[in-house]
């Protein structure tokens, strides 16, 4: 880029600039307000809800096509521990690439439980994926490697449970000490 | 209290319900449940005959023919042969949705067995129908018996509260629910007080000195309550066992390796046959006893077997017997009790 071609670039960004400012000017007096209303913002904590619900049914078997014999994610997931959504992408052994937590989710529906992989764009693929990321909110990203298993960060429930332990060993949900 | 020695074939699955609970005629076709070489008499107390048991646990079976789990309980049933244990305790789970079908074929697999087994049960054996057909493969699932100098103690750990009725479930919908680890509409397991009274009853004339072994399907600690690693009235059972000098705890449940000690109390946790539980976010006394993660890739990885050498004091070691390599070094050649 010659300097006259960036003196017109600059020129061009700089009425931009100008017009964009004028613009948010106009609108910051006329519309002094949330992007989003709390009645917006309920409805799209709704839907993600949704979304994250219809993953947990997932999880635990309610798409028949995802299992031929009896195994769900669930199973060895349990509020999904040891998904760790935050590791990927990362490199899956068995398949010997680099691969999203989209691909980790179909690996597991077509080899240990033998069932028909979910489309990777399809609504119950992003429900499972809504599940998963919702129980480790919070949680550091750390893409590339799992090096321990970690369970979900937010373990909501429990009615009925001693809030007290008994004093022997050390559980963060009744000690209050989860988020 | 009952001998082993005192025990036929159809009698040894009935050993010792004597505080009430319904005891049903067991079916002993197809399973071994004869009688050990036992015990010297005249041994005092705290005197142990040395002498070696197994534990086999979790099996959950499916109704699917030729399902994968059925070869991996069968080869673990091979792998205990193999330990020449004077006895195998199963410790519930066989089925996974508590179906008739499914607990026979567990039962055909463990018929395998050379030796006396006893079984108590889970969760999934249970509450499709309130352990019906459990019982009657199985039999009372509170009993003790003496072998060798050692007081073993099975207690039904998975009772909960009545959630089905207010809500109007199916026994169908009471398995599904039940079926779910973290489920919490459940509310927590525990034995209760009419197996507290039968346990009361059943140490209340032993010797404190008398070695103590006794199996449930749930941990007696608060592991990870929201999974069922606990059992409510855990620290009732402690307390009726405080008075003896040591107690052995072993459980099913957790599908992986854990330990922890109580006061008298050594709490030991086993391997499945079907899947590995991943390690709840919970600060273990004893973390060297957690194994290595298993590699999803191969199923039979994080399962199998155990065996635990007893010796004349009453020392014990726990070997675990995994099919695959996922043993730390405090564990590969086995760790006292």
């Amino acid at each position: 880029m010659n300097r006259n071609t960036m003196k017109r670039v600059f020129s061009a960004l700089g009425t931009v600039a100008s017009v964009g400012a004028v613009g948010l000017l106009v609108y910051s007096s006329s519309a002094a307000r949330e992007p989003f209303t709390k009645q917006e913002l309920a409805d799209q904590e709704k839907a993600l809800l949704a979304a994250v619900d219809h993953g947990r049914d997932l999880w635990h078997g309610s798409l028949p096509s995802m299992s031929t014999n009896g195994l769900a994610c669930g199973n060895c997931h349990p509020d999904a521990a040891a998904s760790n959504p935050h590791t990927f992408p990362k490199y899956q052994a068995d398949l010997g690439r680099v691969i999203s937590l989209r691909d980790m989710i179909n690996w597991c529906i077509t080899v240990p439980q033998g069932g028909k992989a979910l489309d990777v764009n399809s609504a119950d693929m992003i429900a499972m994926e809504a599940y998963a990321f919702y129980l480790y909110r919070g949680t550091k990203i750390a893409p590339g490697l799992a090096t321990e298993q970690t369970p979900p960060v937010v373990v909501e429930g429990g009615v009925g449970y001693s809030k007290k332990g008994s004093g022997v060993g050390y559980d963060r949900e009744s000690t209050g000490e989860n988020r | 209290m009952e001998d082993l020695k005192s025990f036929g074939r159809r009698n040894f699955l009935t050993i010792s319900g004597k505080a009430g609970l319904t005891t049903l005629v067991a079916s002993t076709v197809g399973v071994n449940f004869g009688m050990v070489k036992v015990a010297e008499a005249a041994m005092g107390p705290g005197k142990v005959s040395a002498f070696r048991f197994a534990i086999l646990t979790d099996a959950h079976l499916f109704s699917f023919p030729d399902h994968k789990f059925d070869g991996f309980l069968a080869d673990a049933v091979d792998d205990v042969i193999k330990m020449k244990p004077d006895i195998v305790f199963y410790l519930g789970d066989i089925a996974q949705n508590g179906k008739e079908d499914q607990l026979a074929k567990g039962k055909k697999i463990l018929s395998k067995l050379t030796m006396p087994m006893k079984v108590i049960p889970g969760e999934h054996d249970w509450y499709l129908d309130m352990g019906a057909a459990w019982r009657g493969h199985f039999g009372n699932p509170t009993w003790s018996f003496d072998h060798k100098g050692v007081h073993f103690i099975g207690m039904n750990s998975i009772l909960v509260r009545d959630f089905w009725t207010p809500a109007g479930l199916s026994p169908k919908q009471r398995m599904d629910t039940m079926e779910m680890l973290e489920s919490p509409i459940a509310g927590p397991w525990g034995v209760r007080e009419e197996q507290l009274d039968w346990l009361r009853k059943d140490t209340a004339k032993l010797d404190p000195d008398t070695p103590i072994v006794v199996f449930t399907h749930s941990p007696l600690w608060d592991y990870y309550p929201r999974w069922n690693f606990q059992t409510e009235d855990a620290p009732d059972i402690r307390g009726i066992l405080a008075k003896f000098s040591r107690v052995m705890a072993f459980h099913g449940h957790v599908h992986q390796t854990v330990y922890n000690r109580i006061g008298n109390l050594s709490s030991v946790g086993t391997l499945s046959t079907s899947w590995p539980w991943p390690y709840p976010d919970v600060q273990l006394a004893y973390p060297q006893m957690r194994m290595h993660r298993s590699d999803p890739g191969n199923f039979k990885d994080g399962e199998g077997s155990q065996y635990i050498d007893l010796e004349a004091n009453f020392n014990g070691t726990m070997h675990y017997n995994p099919f695959g390599d996922m043993l730390t070094p405090a564990m590969k050649n086995g760790f006292v009790i």
